[in-house]
């Protein structure tokens, strides 16, 4: 699921630093905003927006981080929704709805040890790419040279 | 690129593939929901058949409350239904009234038996109420109208009298929504069928009682509480064509009779 692959340059220190930051911005803003699906999209992408402009490898990392979110915006809200629907609306809680949330959470969990992992090999200048969101990564991130 | 889409699908299938493999597992019955939610509805039918109880006269009459016990009988036994869930309530009142409380109690006036012409329609009123049970509208209405927490809450003693007085009052004259309506007549004509009793009386009923003309109109809370009888009486005609066409009384027609003298006195 996880690939170690060589990037098309050798990261420095600082660079290396800010990358691995991207992934940690989607872990504090999980913590902060754990009820509201929305709050470590937003905390990612403003990460994102705010180092648009940097090296290709920070660009890189943080392009990674801000599409895994969305995925999980999308699977979060459906289940938060659906939650609320059946705490304040005639929905019933059904083995459908238990299986989702189970669901929900075995892939909210692969994707925060996933980003744990992620931001300590990025962190060490190592270059990590995700199964699906590497590549797909790869292409809405180019290298500018 | 095309390796971009295969993973993509691949992922989209694995989240959905897990999803489908927990729903093959009876997650109500592992975590105990459903326990909770009866004892709740357990609990709510008590409640709110006391405050029925404790202000309306319940009928002792044996010929009465065997007659209908008679035809419920009939009805479950017919179509499978666990005749020990439905609690019959007989009440000596005017109104043409029945309706259901939650865990199967059923409230019928003896006003709607004394103005049914035949046991064909209060049959056909008696299904429509089981259908309500057996779908389980009533919590599904109380859920909607006063919420989860105030239900609970009233089955662990902090509700209040009063609110348990009003929502009681609610259930028993206020109406469901048109589309559980509509399911209830549905499946009421099925079980009309099944127990060999003609339908069209169940809709004859509500002909009759949209008529304004109708003597009986000052007291008729059940149709004020289903309103559109005239239309409901159209889609059970409807639904009812090209069924089984044998019918047979469940009571006698003496029984029947004695039972309409006895309740007149």
């Amino acid at each position: 699921m996880i690939h170690i692959k060589n990037f098309s340059y050798e990261p420095g220190e600082h660079e290396a630093e800010t990358a691995s930051s991207s992934y940690l911005m989607s872990l504090i803003a999980i913590i902060v905003g754990l009820p509201l699906p929305i709050v470590n999209l937003i905390a990612t992408l403003i990460f994102y927006l705010g180092n648009r402009k940097s090296t290709y490898f920070v660009r890189w990392h943080c392009t990674q981080a801000l599409l895994s979110q969305l995925s999980m915006l999308f699977i979060n809200s459906f289940g938060f929704w659906w939650t609320v629907s059946i705490i304040f609306t005639e929905e019933t809680i059904t083995s459908k709805y238990i299986a989702y949330i189970i669901t929900v959470i075995i892939f909210n969990l692969t994707e925060f040890i996933a980003t744990i992992y992620t931001a300590i090999q990025t962190r060490k200048g190592i270059h990590v790419e995700w199964w699906f969101y590497g590549s797909l990564t790869n292409l809405i991130c180019k290298s500018k040279s | 690129m095309k390796k971009t889409i295969i993973q993509g699908i691949i992922t989209f299938l694995i989240f959905f593939g897990t999803w489908f493999a927990l729903t093959q597992i009876d997650w109500v019955k592992v975590f105990k929901v459903q326990q909770v939610t009866d004892k709740t509805e357990q609990k709510l039918g008590e409640l709110f058949w006391e405050v029925f109880k404790k202000t309306e006269k319940e009928s002792q009459n044996p010929l009465v409350i065997n007659s209908v016990d008679s035809i419920v009988t009939v009805i479950c036994k017919t179509n499978k239904i666990d005749r020990e869930k439905i609690k019959i309530h007989i009440l000596n009142k005017d109104d043409i009234n029945a309706f259901a409380l939650p865990n199967g109690h059923l409230v019928v006036y003896s006003g709607l038996i004394l103005n049914s012409d035949n046991q064909e329609e209060l049959t056909g009123v008696i299904c429509h109420e089981i259908a309500h049970i057996e779908l389980n509208h009533m919590m599904k209405k109380l859920v909607k109208e006063i919420g989860l927490s105030a239900l609970i809450s009233m089955t662990t003693g902090n509700g209040g009298g009063e609110v348990i007085k009003e929502t009681a009052k609610t259930l028993s004259s206020s109406a469901f929504d048109r589309s559980l309506e509509k399911e209830a007549d549905i499946k009421a004509v099925d079980y009309l069928v099944k127990a060999k009793v003609n339908p069209e009386s169940f809709a004859n009923f509500l002909y009759k009682l949209s008529d304004k003309e109708h003597e009986a109109t000052k007291y008729l809370t059940w149709i004020s509480t289903h309103p559109d009888s005239k239309e409901r009486a159209e889609y059970i005609i409807e639904y009812s064509k090209g069924k089984l066409t044998e019918y047979k009384p469940i009571l006698t027609n003496k029984t029947w009779d004695n039972l309409k003298e006895e309740l007149k006195e």
